[in-house]
């Protein structure tokens, strides 16, 4: 027995290398793989995006400034993420194999997210490398042909919408390791993607009709094909063998009009322009609301009084009726102030040049006109905010300042906020041209020949006097 | 049933609140200097959707992508802020004058338009909490947003609702309460969810009821049924305390007008007229460009029938009537005297003032006939030597009157009625020639019918009662 023993190899299927065994089992996996997966399109991770621009110049140390895209890099050394993200523009096909599940949405206030939406799939291993010349790892993004949407309930979308899954992990399959103990399949965890800066360059890919030009094809106007990287749009029919930039001899126009702005995967595949739109609509309501800051006196009328005589009271109710013989009205009176409306930044819209009680005349200029009469109103509009004087027979006297400002975020609205943060104007220098106003308190006046970080030699946008 | 009320109140609070996370941006790019890189606006909506809103707004496609960066915000509670609480049943009385509104050009004019009285309800104190999540798909990204949010809260911001004048609710403050970096276990662990971090705002609101506006009422009763509790138009028209100051009265700047034949004339303070008050014969309408609707258009409109002239008298009172353009001449408004504020006539009326020495019946006045009363304007007839045979009627008798007396066909014969030398009347006996005459000192009226104007026996001359010229001062329109 001894000897029989030592003289037969020991009965173990394992190998430390990949055998004739291994390979028949892979060959067996692969060819089960491509009779019973399915075609899964897959957007290779590069890695970070380089900056087109400043390849050489040093920069923040915790943002690399890497002179190839490689997905060994990582994009932010503090955050460690990769927020621009450089995909292959070839698209790998790779057969796959997930199981099947009944989804619910999970309404959140961020929309519908589909609960329990996380696939893991298998790939075969060796076919992965051979196909995409490394394993799939997180970031790589996944294209299931077979979950197209064809009818969304938007049925102007020029094509089905497509279902793109994220990489979340990959491992060795625990199904995928053979008798050898060598692994053949490559698992991967994949969520729904989203429409975030990570994935730009998949989302802002075109979402056109499919519909290769074809020079022998007749097309009729309107119709859009795509022409190598180019989509085109036929301004007349267009007969057969006409070339694309071929010139319509009826109106010497181009057959072919270029598309310059293809609508694209996330125009109609995300809710980004919905939730614009949304946002937009909510912003113009509010701003009907609220044009303007502070209230709005126009309605009021401001009962003119005479000199003494106290403004603020208006005319009520219970006072006394006027009479011919008292004081009020007449021959050159307008009200002194705003009356009874005057308060916390009341008045007309700044924007209204008569911006005086009553809605009455008002001259508006950088200096006071030559021959006033008693009770005209002169705007200076060379103040900040604009001030409102009046005539009194002996001097201008200041009533009030126009402060009543838009929300929006122009640069000259009186708030704080666009004076400091919508801040668009700029400071001219003897050395650096105009530079912007508007300074982080980090970097400021750095002695830098582009004057720190923020820029110089700028399209002159000079501060309006009083600002 | 209540009466339905509902002014969106908690709908403008949240419409302002996303404006005032509107606009803000994240940058997405590699770029080391920053420059060129794609500023992407952040969404702001409603976090508590509808499941069907969402699905239209997912194309009804579990292929559709959600979208971030993205903020969305909700009521996370709205409770009595009895800190806050003021009197509960105090009720803000306040009164404004709007200007005219032209709703031809949807300009307010420079003139003063109706008058109202708003009572406001103390409006109850609310804190509203609004939670605002932040979806950002990188840190990056939420530092961003956060870096962008955070120095405008020091610790708020405020937020208007409305920019209503009377709106004493519209003002709020956004005041930050907490914030949270984010909503995922740290590191991750095995699940990859959505990272958002939250804002936790609280606004302390008012609540309010609907103002109670006094005017619009009492309009509608004034313009349906133009009178006081006594039947009074004019006094409907005119009572300040009655109309809830919604009367407007004015002194048009110095002008005069000129009563004539129901007419009023605008004139200007320096214009004169051939005919003053205290003569009998009415002015001539003096040459004038002055427009009535120039003038009330300086304070208002003019409202036909309503808008009232009241014009001094010298004893204090006041003739009132109700005026209208005159649609043939804009020089004129047509004035309809409240009979009520004329003097009552003393004596019955007249058919003209004749001079009696230039005419006479059936010799440039109608034949005599019973009833027929003239005022003189000049001694006639004497008691001795002949008489005026055209005065003597068919009985052949002696009219023997002075100027300002009224005389009457009696059937027979001319007989003085009114003897502006005696308050006797009749005249009986009548007072000897050559005596001195004893002047009726009493107060007299009396309307001539052929030009309805009403004089007035002051004690020594016949004047016109009220019509004729009115300086500046001592007429009042009332619009």
């Amino acid at each position: 027995m001894d000897s029989i023993n030592s003289s037969m190899p020991r009965l173990s299927l394992y190998r430390p290398y990949r055998s004739k065994d291994y390979q028949f089992i892979d060959r067996t996996n692969s060819e089960m793989y491509t009779v019973g997966g399915l075609d899964i399109y897959v957007h290779k991770y590069l890695g970070p995006i380089l900056d087109p621009e400043q390849n050489n110049t040093p920069g923040d140390a915790t943002l690399p400034n890497y002179n190839s895209t490689n997905p060994l890099f990582i994009e932010d050394l503090l955050l460690l993420e990769n927020r621009d993200r450089a995909y292959d523009n070839d698209v790998y096909i790779m057969r796959g194999v997930y199981q099947q599940q009944d989804i619910d949405f999970d309404l959140t206030q961020f929309g519908l997210f589909l609960n329990n939406d996380t696939l893991f799939i298998t790939f075969h291993y060796n076919d992965m490398i051979d196909t995409f010349g490394r394993k799939l790892m997180s970031g790589d993004v996944l294209e299931f042909p077979n979950l197209r949407d064809y009818n969304p309930l938007n049925t102007l979308n020029p094509r089905a919408l497509p279902k793109y899954y994220v990489i979340q992990d990959a491992a060795f399959a625990g199904e995928g390791f053979s008798v050898t103990w060598l692994p053949h399949l490559w698992r991967v965890k994949a969520t729904p993607m989203v429409n975030a800066q990570e994935y730009q360059q998949i989302i802002n890919q075109p979402f056109m009709p499919e519909n290769i030009w074809d020079n022998g094809n007749f097309y009729p106007q309107g119709e859009i094909v795509n022409c190598g990287d180019t989509y085109y749009q036929a301004s007349t029919p267009v007969p057969p063998g006409t070339a694309i930039d071929a010139i319509n001899p009826d109106t010497d126009l181009p057959y072919w009009t270029v598309i310059t702005n293809p609508n694209t995967v996330g125009d109609s595949a995300s809710t980004r322009n919905k939730d614009l739109a949304i946002n937009d609509a909510l912003v113009v309501q509010a701003n009907v609301d609220v044009p303007y800051s502070g209230y709005d006196t126009t309605k009021f009328y401001i009962l003119p009084t005479v000199e003494g005589q106290s403004a603020f009271a208006g005319f009520r109710a219970d006072q006394t009726t006027p009479r011919v013989d008292t004081t009020e009205g007449g021959d050159g009176t307008t009200p002194q102030d705003w009356g009874y409306t005057l308060g916390y930044m009341g008045g007309d819209a700044p924007t209204d040049s008569t911006y005086a009680p009553n809605g009455l005349p008002v001259t508006p200029g950088v200096s006071f006109p030559p021959t006033p009469v008693s009770g005209d109103y002169c705007l200076r509009l060379d103040y900040f905010p604009n001030r409102l004087f009046r005539y009194n027979g002996k001097g201008w006297i200041h009533i009030s300042d126009n402060i009543r400002s838009e929300l929006d975020w122009g640069s000259n609205n009186f708030t704080q906020r666009s004076s400091f943060v919508n801040n668009t104007y700029t400071v001219p220098t003897v050395d650096l041209g105009n530079i912007p106003s508007r300074q982080s308190l980090s970097k400021l006046l750095e002695p830098k020949a582009d004057n720190g970080d923020q820029g110089g030699n700028l399209p002159p946008n000079p501060r309006p006097p009083g600002r | 049933m209540q009466q339905f009320f509902y002014d969106g109140q908690l709908r403008r609070y949240l419409e302002q609140f996303a404006r005032m996370f509107s606009g803000f941006q994240v940058e997405y790019g590699r770029n080391i200097a920053g420059k060129n890189d794609t500023l992407v606006r952040v969404p702001v909506r409603y976090g508590d959707a509808s499941r069907q809103a969402q699905t239209i707004i997912q194309d009804n496609s579990a292929n559709n992508m959600p979208s971030a960066p993205l903020m969305t915000f909700y009521i996370s509670d709205l409770s009595f802020d009895r800190d806050r609480m003021q009197n509960p049943t105090f009720v803000s009385t306040t009164s404004v004058r709007q200007r005219t509104y032209d709703s031809d050009t949807d300009t307010y004019e420079t003139s003063q338009s109706n008058a109202f009285t708003i009572e406001r309800y103390m409006p109850a104190p609310y804190k509203l909490t609004i939670k605002l999540d932040i979806w950002t798909s990188n840190t990056n990204q939420k530092m961003q947003i956060w870096e962008q949010i955070l120095p405008l809260i020091n610790p708020s911001l405020e937020v208007q609702t409305s920019d209503s004048y009377l709106d004493w609710t519209s003002l709020s403050i956004v005041e930050l309460e907490s914030t949270g970096w984010t909503s995922r276990s740290i590191p991750m662990g095995t699940e990859d969810a959505i990272d958002i971090s939250t804002f936790t705002f609280a606004l302390p609101i008012w609540l309010t009821l609907p103002a109670k506006v006094k005017k619009l009422g009492v309009v509608e009763r004034v313009i349906a049924s133009i009178f006081d509790a006594s039947g009074d138009a004019i006094n409907a028209v005119t009572n300040n305390d009655l109309l809830l100051g919604t009367r407007q009265v004015f002194t048009p700047y110095g002008y005069q007008v000129l009563l004539i034949d129901g007419k009023l004339q605008a004139l200007r303070k320096q214009q004169t007229v051939d005919e003053l008050n205290n003569q009998l014969a009415p002015p001539d309408s003096p040459e004038s460009n002055l427009m009535w609707p120039a003038v009330v258009g300086l304070y208002g409109t003019l409202r036909p029938g309503i808008s009232v002239i009241a014009l001094l008298q010298e004893d204090g009172t006041e003739v009132m009537g109700t005026v209208a353009y005159d649609p043939l001449d804009d020089r004129f408004m047509l004035f309809t005297p409240d009979t009520d504020t004329i003097p009552a006539n003393t004596l019955a009326p007249i058919n003209a003032v004749i001079n009696p020495l230039t005419s006479g019946p059936g010799e440039g006045l109608p034949p005599a006939a019973v009833g027929q009363r003239y005022l003189l304007t000049e001694n006639i007839g004497s008691f001795v030597g002949p008489y005026d045979s055209a005065w003597a009627g068919s009985a052949g008798g002696r009219l023997v009157a002075v100027a300002n007396d009224i005389i009457e066909y009696m059937g027979s014969f001319w007989q003085v009625v009114y003897n502006s030398r005696s308050d006797k009347f009749p005249v009986d006996p009548p007072v000897p020639y050559g005596e001195q005459p004893v002047i009726d000192p009493s107060v007299q009226y009396v309307t001539n019918m052929t030009t309805s104007i009403q004089y007035k026996w002051t004690g020594q001359s016949w004047v016109k009662s009220y019509q004729g010229l009115y300086p500046g001062g001592q007429w009042r329109l009332i619009l």
